[in-house]
């Protein structure tokens, strides 16, 4: 039980003070009050107390104490103080993890902390490049500041007293007595990390599945008093001169000397890093000013919104080509249907890309990954992202997050050289990547580049012949010698690191891409470095597709897996064994697949002449579609058929055809192995 | 019998025979009325082109656009059993809304036409006599007598469960 006397006479001081403050005088007046040193010895009392709710309130009120502090929110923290005094006094301890809070206001807590922490692992590593940058500072201040409120409000102390030591870290780097040394960064970064595990644990609870309580990672702590601690003893003294040069010439804190001499006083404790990513951001400025206001909507009602605004569209169409309107010839009801189309096909095209949201947050994970597997493998390299403003759907923007993870610690262990090899092969020891996002023929682009050596043609052939791949790779073009890294179980990392190596990575990553209905492509030259190129579409929500009939019935080819649509001619097919069915298509023996057949659907004729041949490609083959005819192109809103036909072989969904019909979908993967088989057997 | 236990029977009957009372959409399917709780009715409509799913049980009849939204249809005579007849001017799709292990779906099921709207009290529906295992005894929620006629109640969301029909699809395969 801890002495609670001392605690209680610190506290009414307090009270008392905070009464007779003046209001005015939190404004960073010439005389801030003494709230600071009061509070750092009820700080140190609690915590000697072992009264941890006390030294947590504590924490809280120190935390906003000094900066434009209103009287009313010092009332509060010295309210909340008095609370934790009497809950200490009633000899209970208030729970590490309040499972009565409201579950929303927790669930919310969650979600915003882990917008918080994105922003500041992001502006750190600005920081990191530019120490100076107040902006940024202010800004990973600012998420901390929130954070610690808001878990302190929630009654989470361990995240709060962890979010309060690094915002006093970093107070200090905003009175310039501090430097932002890489490994203050890491210590940050390491903290932010710290809170995304509470952050699991916190939301865990919240599902009813608890985990265990992660242990408070006391070394961390440790680590981040001794950073504010540490300038703080050595700047004690020159505090006051410190003040005065500011006043009189700001520059001079800024100064590099200035800065070399905090770094000094750190080098001893903390080894300075041997290797350092820096990070380049294009209009990183108007990045943060870019920070739009946003509005949390239902999913449900989004949906509902686009089908909607297809429904319009449909009904649009089927008003104009009315026979009895269509009698109509007036100037002005032309234009006005005109206008009509115009503005449907804008409401859809709008309600499309509000499912849309920027790759940025990505990259900036990116980033730090680049910095975290820099210092790793002792690898200098500087990150360069663009595009960052490019909407994609936002299923695709997090399922991309992995592929890009592996492509990048790809690139790091065996594209980019160590600094030594560099010099050696007379490039520059700092090594370019740049992740770069754009448009091109209604895709989006993500390219990776790096400067490094590039892929080796011949190891690569040599891998591939030795795993039994192939006989030999010299009838093969660059292109498809650089796609076999894609295969299932092929590495050629000559260690096994525990990033990469291990062969599980590329083919992975075509999966990964090829589940969005993308395409990996690879661009290299040997020794100067090499580009991967991932096209994904837009939104999984829409597909361009070919409308094919096979009897009267509709369906939708994903134009993404067609080749090319051709009608047969007599010497193009060949019966296997009276079975199976091949067409030769440009040489190239392909196997074919009749859909009526298949779906038992009466065909408008058997006769494969007076047919359509769709070539289709999956996972790097080709096969063949036979339909009676093509109808068009037309892009459509993909729909899940639901439950009841959630297995249906060859059918990926549903589509409202333009006549409001609805047309089904192929599943090009499935029809391509199953109806081989069929075929077959 | 004890005499207090009859009484506990009883009332337990009539509350369940209290909480079937409400209104039901009747309907008829070849010379037989059936009827469906009207909470669970979201719309009739004429009957429409229906998009066929290949290689699904024949009482699956395919997919409607209902609004931008794609909802399968269920014909009820071939679910139960019943010899398909032409479709005519009466034919219509009630669009039921059933539970699902994903939440509430909308499904269709097409009849040889709609009757009425009739409000039930718990008198005058009875429990199911006991046909065995093997008929639709499951899906039924009791019958009912009204003005002589008999017409029979059914739990619409066990007669669309996708379990239930997932099971027929394996029965229908072998």
């Amino acid at each position: 039980m801890p002495d609670l006397a001392e605690l209680r006479r610190q506290i009414g001081e307090l009270a008392l003070q905070a009464v007779m403050a003046d209001p005015d005088d939190g404004s960073g007046g010439a005389t801030p009050p003494p709230w600071k040193p009061a509070l750092e010895r009820l700080y140190e009392l609690a915590e000697r107390e072992r009264a941890g709710a006390i030294a947590a309130a504590t924490a809280a009120l120190m935390g906003i104490v000094g900066r434009n502090t209103s009287a009313d929110e010092m009332q509060t923290g010295i309210i909340r103080l008095q609370e934790a005094l009497d809950l200490e006094a009633a000899g209970r301890q208030p729970a590490p993890f309040a499972p009565a809070q409201d579950r929303e206001l927790v669930s919310d807590f969650v979600l915003e902390s882990r917008e918080h922490l994105a922003t500041i692992e992001a502006q750190v590593l600005t920081l990191e490049r530019d120490p100076h940058d107040s902006e940024a500072l202010n800004a990973v201040f600012r998420g901390f500041h929130t954070i610690k409120g808001l878990a302190g409000f929630l009654e989470l102390w361990e995240v709060q007293r962890l979010a309060h030591e690094v915002e006093t870290v970093l107070d200090c780097a905003r009175n310039a007595t501090l430097a932002i040394t890489p490994a203050a960064v890491d210590v940050i970064l390491e903290s932010s990390d710290e809170l995304r595990v509470w952050m699991a644990h916190v939301e865990s609870g919240l599902n009813d599945s608890a985990s265990a309580a992660p242990p408070l990672n006391e070394p961390l702590l440790a680590r981040v008093r001794a950073l504010a601690a540490e300038p703080a003893a050595a700047a004690a003294t020159a505090d006051l001169a410190q003040m005065a040069a500011s006043v009189e010439a700001p520059d001079a804190v800024e100064s590099p000397e200035a800065v070399d001499a905090v770094e000094a006083v750190e080098a001893p404790s903390i080894p300075a890093p041997e290797a350092a990513a820096a990070v380049r951001t294009e209009g990183s400025g108007g990045r943060r000013a870019a920070e739009a206001m946003a509005v949390r909507v239902d999913t449900a009602k989004l949906d509902s919104l686009v089908d909607m605004a297809g429904e319009m569209v449909i009904a649009q169409s089927l008003v104009r080509h009315d026979p009895e309107l269509g009698s109509i010839k007036t100037p002005r009801f032309q234009r006005n249907m005109a206008q009509l189309a115009r503005i449907t096909a804008e409401l859809q095209k709008t309600a499309m890309a509000m499912r849309l949201v920027p790759v940025g947050p990505v990259f900036r994970r990116m980033e730090r990954l680049v910095r975290d597997l820099a210092r790793q493998f002792g690898k200098q390299v500087e990150m360069e992202t663009q595009g960052e403003e490019i909407e994609l759907d936002r299923t695709i923007v997090e399922e991309l997050a992995d592929p890009l993870m592996h492509m990048i610690r790809n690139a790091l262990d065996h594209g980019i050289e160590s600094p030594s090899e560099r010099e050696r092969a007379g490039k520059n020891p700092v090594a370019r990547l740049l992740l770069k996002g754009r448009h091109h023929a209604g895709q989006v682009v993500i390219e990776i580049t790096d400067d490094g050596k590039g892929l080796d043609r011949e190891r690569i052939a040599a891998k591939a012949v030795q795993k039994g791949l192939m006989a030999s790779a010299d009838s093969l073009s660059d292109a498809e010698v650089y796609n076999l890294i894609f295969h299932p179980g092929f590495s050629t990392a000559a260690q096994v690191t525990n990033v990469s190596g291990r062969g599980v990575g590329m083919d992975v990553v075509r999966r990964h891409v090829e589940k969005l209905r993308g395409r990996i492509e690879i661009r290299s030259t040997m020794g100067r470095g090499a580009t991967f190129l991932i096209k994904v579409p837009l939104t999984l929500a829409i597909i361009d597709g070919l409308v094919v009939g096979v009897g009267r019935e509709r369906y939708i080819a994903p134009l993404f897996s067609v080749r090319e649509v051709l009608r047969p001619t007599a010497e193009m097919l060949w019966t296997v064994q009276q079975r199976s069915e091949m067409a030769l298509i440009r040489g190239e023996l392909v196997p074919v697949v009749r859909l009526y057949r298949k779906f038992q659907v009466p065909p408008l004729s058997e006769d494969p002449l007076r047919s359509v041949l769709l070539v289709a490609e999956v996972e790097g083959r080709k096969f063949c579609v036979l339909v009676d005819e093509l109808i068009g192109k037309q892009e459509v809103v993909i729909k899940t058929l639901g439950e009841t036909f959630k297995d249906v072989p060859g059918i990926a969904g549903g589509a409202i055809l333009g006549d409001g019909r609805v047309g089904l979908i192929l599943d090009m993967d499935r029809l391509f192995r199953e109806g081989l088989d069929d075929a077959r057997h | 019998m004890p005499p207090s236990m009859l009484a506990t029977s009883e009332t337990a009957s009539a509350a369940l025979a209290d909480q079937r009372a409400g209104k039901y959409l009747t309907f008829q399917l070849a010379n037989e009325e059936f009827g469906i709780r009207v909470l669970k009715v979201r719309e009739i409509m004429g009957l429409q082109e229906i998009t066929a799913v290949p290689q699904t049980p024949v009482h699956i009849k395919g997919v409607i656009n209902l609004r931008g939204k794609v909802v399968p249809v269920v014909d009820l005579r071939l679910k139960f059993g019943i010899p398909a007849a032409e479709y005519s001017q009466r034919t219509c799709i009630i669009v039921t809304q059933v539970r699902a292990e994903s939440g509430q779906v909308l499904m269709g099921i097409v009849v040889d036409g709609v009757s009425d709207v009739l409000t039930l009290n718990g008198s005058e529906i009875e429990d199911t006599p006991d046909f065995g295992q093997d008929t639709a005894g499951q899906y039924l929620l009791g019958m009912a007598k009204v003005k002589g006629k008999v017409k029979i109640l059914l739990d619409i969301d066990k007669v669309l469960s996708a379990q239930d029909l997932r099971n027929l699809n394996s029965i229908i395969e072998k």
